[in-house]
């Protein structure tokens, strides 16, 4: 077995990245049904949607900045380079807008949500925000690896004939 | 009549979701302003030694600037709080969307 430090970061990101979607999506059902009870759960549950927001972001960064351009020069030689044209273009950004959704998260549900309609409103709109934003994400995510693995696939195919 | 109090987000609240909004529209903009001009993306690159680095702490600043400029100043709070959250919604919607059609034909 051979796990280099690079897998390790990009696996990470993606746990990270689901994890912080999964968060948002909890806090989404908690405000679906708030009640005073509730209310320190879903701020903890918007806590985890923001620091593993935080995390997916440096840990992505991380491996975008060091290890990318490898990836991306195998993407632009194979038969699919629009997963790096268009979904890692536009994923490197619209995680940012996650991410600042995500940080925003825990200020929304310090409101009162269980009393103020508008608060509750507010969190439902930000979290649902994070999940479809989080989903785009990962699906491009998944576009990008499949984008390296058939310019992998076809290189080789190419070298045995 | 309902009490106004529960009609109106705190002053936190109010303040980081308008700076949202516009970190979210500025994150694009920014974005399609150094694919459209090369030396910006040089000049950002330049910075912090990546000009994803830049952007993304250029996107931290903005948004924790002006929340905390919002919340210092009446301009979050004067805000219908239901139009607060349709700004919010529509920014994050047009700011995706805006990225992934500038991707797609540029």
């Amino acid at each position: 077995m051979n796990i280099t430090s690079r897998d390790v970061i990009l696996l990470a990101h993606a746990a990270f990245g689901t994890l912080a979607g999964l968060a948002a999506l909890w806090v989404f059902v908690e405000a679906l049904n708030a009640h005073p009870g509730n209310a320190g759960r879903m701020y903890k549950a918007a806590l985890i949607a923001a620091i593993s927001m935080g995390a997916t972001w440096i840990l992505g960064g991380y491996w975008y900045v060091h290890f990318y351009p490898v990836d991306k020069a195998i993407i632009l030689k194979g038969p699919w380079p629009f997963s790096h044209n268009l979904f890692m273009e536009t994923k490197e950004h619209l995680i940012f807008i996650t991410g600042i959704l995500a940080f925003y998260l825990p200020i929304a549900v310090r409101d009162k949500v269980y009393a103020k309609p508008i608060a509750r409103r507010m969190v439902l709109s930000v979290a649902m925000l994070i999940v479809l934003t989080d989903l785009a994400a990962e699906g491009a995510g998944a576009i990008i690896h499949q984008g390296v693995s058939i310019a992998l696939q076809r290189g080789n195919e190419k070298g045995r004939q | 009549m309902m009490n106004t109090e529960t009609q109106q987000p705190t002053r936190a609240s109010a303040a980081f979701a308008l700076a949202a909004a516009i970190a979210c529209v500025f994150n694009t903009a920014l974005a399609w302003a150094k694919d459209a001009y090369a030396p910006l993306n040089t000049f950002m690159a330049s910075l912090t030694g990546h000009h994803w680095i830049t952007h993304a702490l250029a996107d931290c600043i903005v948004f924790v600037g002006l929340g905390l400029i919002f919340m210092n100043t009446s301009v979050a709070n004067k805000t219908d709080p239901k139009r607060l959250v349709s700004i919010l919604t529509w920014a994050v919607v047009a700011a995706s969307l805006g990225l992934f059609a500038w991707y797609l034909l540029f």
